[in-house]
């Protein structure tokens, strides 16, 4: 019978390969292991016992598990915050230890969650779903969280949980005053009483003897000189002693110094870093217009018509549709015939007298004056009477041997 | 897997028939291992009998099977990866964090990707440096060796995986992958003429921008990697068709002169791969069962303890290394230091070095540093072969006197890469300055 070549391997290969094995299922088991490892188990888990506790088992029971997500497209945002802080939404638990605390109700009124998410306002991490990555005390993370711990590492003057009025401005740059944002219009008025625009371009105007400070929020840190500054190294503590005194940290400057208080400083600092671009959509500016604006030429032209003989069609919205050329109303439209001989046309529009048919329109001017335009008897019969003066004139121009309805074209 | 362990052999009823559905793991004969080999797809490509000490630990490292198997590890991650990701300017960053905080074992495969692709680099040069050693890629005493034109595809392989690793950096679209990108483009613009052009080419534009992120993309998965796999299916056909492992040619060197001459025998000169005669499948060899080993298991099963432990150490690895992320792209502030990937920093290197400042005027170093020098390695390292003019006893041996000169001139050179590799990595800080590992860098700010 054929026999096997004998092969010198196996007694030392076989152990090794099994060896590798055993490695191989350790490794997987401990990287397996590993991705179950959040923050968030123990936070739901004690949530969960503290509403057992304060609301019963059956209110416990709809406390969601697992990963939370606020989803905001508007602002491309995914913040997975609710998954440790589930109270947000509870009520009672307002003088709980973060993160069991409810979220004051009064900035929610106007702010929607799911319109705005978390981290518009608060900063942070959104996407991240462990304390450190989340509230951003990472490397490589710009935006930390704008909470109170922070404002207490800079003992930021009287209120300490100031520093989340910038993120406020983001949206509210162009507004005077912002409700509940004190350090940021107490840098505002600073701003006006000061004279900055003197020397600088906020906002879009001023001079140009000091640096345009309309995206100074954007300079990156590594921008700074800080070779002249004592302490912290952040383009925040960069501003504010430089505030304080320009010249101790830029020696050749011609910044004034306006001896300004520590919280006039810190207040102007986080003023000028929220100075940022952004890409906002339109439907989260405040203020922004939301139709196209008129020109002048036009707006003069609708106030002569609104102020001339012909006001009453202007006032009443019929010159949206019609022109009244012999009274000089003129329709941007256009879609209606001229009313300058509708006391004619109706007659042979319609087979009805002018009366007639605003009594009881029909076609399109039923709906018309029954939903846009609504008049009463009393107020028809002004009309009926408008509608004459207009044919009365257009009559009397067309004698005068002028082209009545020249107005209109 | 069903693996017949039943001990007694069993005749196949005629010749190409095989009797079982699956290989033996325990091989009774010589014919029930060589059955394996004639029956099962992913192992035939290996010879019937190999020649023993080609298995050596310590001849070869097995570093083409770690390279093989790394590069196995890199597509099966970058599958998942294939799903998650967005090339997109404005959603890459964002899909990337969601791999690594969200998604299940997310972070993982991410780390092993990343692990698996640098590690890929270093076995693949390790190789490298092995077959010019051992001068593994002269020929033996075979008819029909081309092994100097397996070398060649080797070389092509290795810039592959270099520019592979280049274009999966950028994707991630953070600080550290714009920079890199940036370092690594800028110095092809600096070739004479044509470099705007060709920087060009590569970016798809003048600035890095989606145009980039999708030509690196498009590159990384489909089109390197297919590249990658067909040249491995060629370089693995050309090592069958030369014989084995150059190691494998000194067989019948050393082997004492008989007779009659070698025959080559119907059952070993497998589906007539091997052209004309190679050691391993002749008479002569038979003869000498001292020399030889069945494939299947002995080479099968050191093949599997190398795949299995490159995947152990890699996953390891990627259990206890965090993958960075930085900021995202910023076109605007430039870090400082920017660096290109570690395995091109030796050339960044050189590019300081010879770019010479004489009072106002500089002499940009890119050129010389980046791409001529470069240029003249890889010229060099390619049509090696054909200058290397030692006997073919040279071959298959570590460090053959024959070749004592040129083996040292090639660790030389590349001690030198090592040393400006480990000097552009970890002793270059801000403004490219030098600091020693104990030296502390600039506190590097933040914004609040």
């Amino acid at each position: 019978m054929e026999k096997r070549t004998h092969s010198p391997y196996p007694r030392l290969d076989r152990p090794v390969l099994a060896v590798i094995g055993l490695v191989l299922v350790a490794s997987t088991v401990f990287f397996a292991w590993s991705d179950r490892q959040h923050d968030y188990k123990y936070y739901q888990y004690e949530f969960k016992n503290l509403v057992a506790e304060k609301l019963g088992a059956d209110k416990a029971a709809t406390v969601p598990s697992g990963l939370q997500q606020i989803w905001v497209p508007g602002l491309r945002r995914a913040d997975r915050c609710t998954t440790c802080h589930q109270a947000t939404n509870w009520k009672g638990f307002e003088t709980a230890e973060e993160p069991f605390r409810t979220h004051p109700a009064e900035p929610l009124k106007h702010h929607p969650v799911e319109r705005y998410g978390c981290s518009a306002c608060h900063g942070g991490q959104g996407w991240a779903i462990d304390t450190d990555e989340a509230h951003g005390e990472v490397a490589h993370w710009e935006e930390p969280l704008l909470g109170e711990a922070l404002g207490e590492a800079y003992s930021l003057a009287e209120d300490k949980k100031a520093f989340i009025q910038m993120n406020c401005n983001t949206c509210h740059r162009y507004d005077r005053e912002t409700a509940g944002a004190g350090m940021i219009n107490h840098a505002k008025t600073l701003v006006q009483e000061k004279g900055c625009r003197a020397c600088h371009v906020i906002n879009g105007r001023g001079g140009t003897i000091g640096p345009d400070l309309d995206f100074v929020g954007d300079k990156a840190p590594e921008q700074y000189e800080y070779g002249r500054l004592s302490g912290q190294k952040t383009a925040f503590a960069w501003h504010v002693a430089h505030f304080k005194d320009p010249r101790a940290l830029v020696q050749e400057t011609v910044m004034p110094n306006f001896h300004f208080s520590t919280k006039d400083a810190q207040a102007l600092a986080m003023l000028v870093l929220s100075w940022k671009k952004t890409d906002l959509p339109v439907a989260y500016k405040p203020g922004a217009p939301r139709t196209d604006p008129q020109t002048a030429a036009e707006r003069e032209a609708e106030e002569r018509m609104r102020t001339g003989p012909g006001a009453w069609f202007v006032q009443t919205g019929c010159f949206v549709c019609h022109s009244v050329a012999a009274l000089g109303v003129k329709s941007p439209a256009q879609i209606g015939p001229d009313l300058s001989i509708a006391v004619q046309d109706t007659q042979s529009r319609f087979g009805k007298t002018v009366d007639d048919f605003i009594m009881n329109p029909t076609g399109t001017m039923s709906v018309v004056l029954s939903r846009q335009i609504v008049l009463d008897t009393e107020q028809r019969k002004v009309a009926i009477q408008k509608l004459r003066e207009a044919f009365a004139e257009y009559e009397r121009l067309k004698a005068a041997g002028q082209d009545p309805l020249a107005a209109a074209h | 897997m069903r693996v017949s362990l039943k001990r007694s052999p069993e005749t196949p009823s005629a010749p190409g028939v095989h009797p079982k559905a699956l290989w033996s793991y325990a091989p009774q004969s010589d014919r029930e291992a060589g059955d394996a080999v004639v029956s099962n797809l992913l192992l035939h490509w290996f010879p019937a009998k190999v020649y023993k000490p080609s298995l050596d630990w310590g001849y070869s490292f097995w570093l083409g099977t770690a390279s093989a198997a790394l590069f196995f590890l890199l597509i099966l991650s970058g599958l998942p990866l294939l799903f998650l990701y967005v090339p997109s300017v404005e959603r890459a960053y964002a899909s990337v964090k969601d791999i690594e905080y969200v998604v299940t074992f997310g972070w993982w495969i991410r780390a092993v990707h990343r692990i698996a692709a640098h590690l890929m680099v270093v076995a693949v040069v390790l190789h490298l440096v092995r077959t010019f050693l051992t001068g593994a890629y002269k020929n033996g005493t075979g008819r029909g060796q081309r092994r100097e034109w397996n070398w060649v595809i080797g070389v092509v392989m290795l810039l592959l995986t270099l520019f592979l690793s280049f274009t999966g950096y950028l994707l991630p679209w953070d600080q550290l992958a714009y920079w890199a990108v940036t370092v690594g483009t800028n110095i092809a613009s600096s070739i004479p003429y044509v470099g705007p052009t060709v920087r060009e080419l590569l970016i798809g534009g003048r600035t890095i921008e989606q145009a980039t992120l999708i030509r690196f993309y498009v590159l990384h998965c489909i089109l390197l990697p297919g590249g990658l796999g067909v040249l491995f299916a060629y370089h693995m056909w050309r090592v069958r068709k030369d014989g084995g492992l150059a190691k494998a040619d000194r067989a019948a060197l050393l082997e004492t002169p008989r007779a009659e001459a070698p025959v080559p025998t119907k059952t070993y000169t497998l589906l007539g791969v091997a052209r004309g005669t190679s050691p391993q499948v002749t008479t002569q060899t038979l003869e000498a069962p001292d020399l030889t080993v069945n494939a299947v298991p002995d080479l099968t099963r050191r093949a599997l303890i190398v795949t299995l432990g490159t995947f152990a150490l890699v996953s390891i690895l990627a259990s206890i290394i965090q993958s960075p992320l930085e900021e995202p792209a910023n076109a605007l502030v430039t870090p400082n230091p920017a660096k290109a990937p570690w395995y091109f920093l030796w050339l960044q290197e050189i590019v300081t070095l010879t770019t010479l400042r004489i009072g106002s005027f500089t002499i940009n170093g890119a050129f010389l540093g980046g791409v001529i020098l470069p240029g003249l390695l890889v010229t060099a390292l390619t049509f090696w072969p054909w200058l290397d003019k030692s006997a073919a006893a040279a071959a298959g041996v570590w460090f053959a006197p024959a070749r004592r000169r040129q083996n040292l001139v090639f660790l030389l050179v590349m001690l030198g890469i090592l040393i400006l590799t480990i000097v552009g990595t970890y002793l270059r800080g801000p403004y490219w300055n030098f600091y020693w590992p104990w030296e502390a860098w600039p506190e590097i700010p933040a914004r609040i």
